[in-house]
């Protein structure tokens, strides 16, 4: 009797330190998991714009490890969600590169597409004055170029837009549009396409 | 048809002289003016004949060379006029 005794106090301490131990691990878990949500979240908005493929990597870890939480699988939730802020940091680094690499470009075609389209202006206002055009040209290119120059003025007026509105990616995707828009118009003149928008 | 020879450099030039459409060398990659180099035979009118089809708008490259040419009659071989 003493003997069995004895062996119902072993057990129920030892069932008393797994639940404690569980305890602790679904804790650990459950704080980790918020600090990798609340890391994600402060680099989320301006990472979806300019690395959003990396940021979607993150975001499907999070659930991955939020789904194993849910299992009760805490020690792997655990690890899961503890390589997460580090893995932030390399969002982070990778974000302030591409928006330098951003902002070069940016600067680039600021400075640049202005001279190409105040060209092109004078072109197409010297060749809407000519009684005949060019003999390589005929009337529809004429009008085609026109049609694209005025597009291309527009379009480059909303690339402004982005940038000043902080969406730095969109504004140089628009302006590398404006500039291969741009280029055709050179080329349907019979004018010389710059080196910087060759590329 | 009246045709002006404006900026004839030497006589017995045959026909639309060869000319070169080329950009201007330099630092600056954006620029897309274009440029001609005068060759024998050339005039302002047959420049402007050439890039616009209208030889009358031979002022529009002599304005646009103010800085090199003091009247849109003379022009000299070898010039680089830059057509605007």
């Amino acid at each position: 009797m003493r003997k069995f005794v004895l062996l119902m106090v072993l057990v129920i301490f030892a069932a008393g330190l797994t639940v404690t131990g569980c305890s602790k691990a679904k804790g650990q878990a459950e704080v980790a998991l918020k600090a990798a949500e609340k890391a994600i979240s402060e680099v989320k908005p301006e990472a979806e714009k300019i690395v959003p493929d990396q940021i979607k990597a993150l975001e499907a870890t999070l659930s991955g490890a939020k789904e194993k939480f849910g299992k009760g699988d805490y020690s792997a939730a655990l690890s899961d969600a503890q390589a997460i802020p580090g893995k932030v940091k390399e969002i982070v680094a990778s974000l302030n590169a591409k928006k330098d690499e951003l902002a070069k470009t940016w600067t680039n075609l600021d400075q640049g597409l202005p001279k190409m389209m105040e060209a092109i202006k004078s072109r197409v206002g010297i060749l809407s004055k000519s009684k005949k055009l060019p003999a390589n040209m005929t009337k529809e290119k004429f009008e085609e170029a026109k049609s694209e120059l005025d597009n291309a003025l527009k379009d480059w007026e909303t690339a402004k837009e982005s940038f000043k509105g902080g969406k730095l990616a969109e504004a140089v995707t628009k302006g590398n549009a404006v500039k291969e828009k741009a280029a055709q118009v050179l080329q349907i003149l019979g004018m010389p396409v710059p080196a910087a928008a060759k590329s | 048809m009246k045709r002006i020879f404006r900026g004839r450099i030497e006589k017995g030039g045959k026909g639309v002289s060869e000319e070169d459409v080329k950009e201007k060398g330099g630092s600056d990659s954006w620029s897309a003016e274009q440029w001609h180099e005068v060759k024998k035979g050339d005039t302002l009118s047959k420049i402007a004949e050439r890039y616009y089809g209208d030889g009358s708008l031979y002022m529009k490259i002599f304005e646009a060379n103010r800085n090199i040419l003091r009247d849109p009659n003379l022009i000299k071989v070898g010039q680089k006029l830059r057509i605007p």
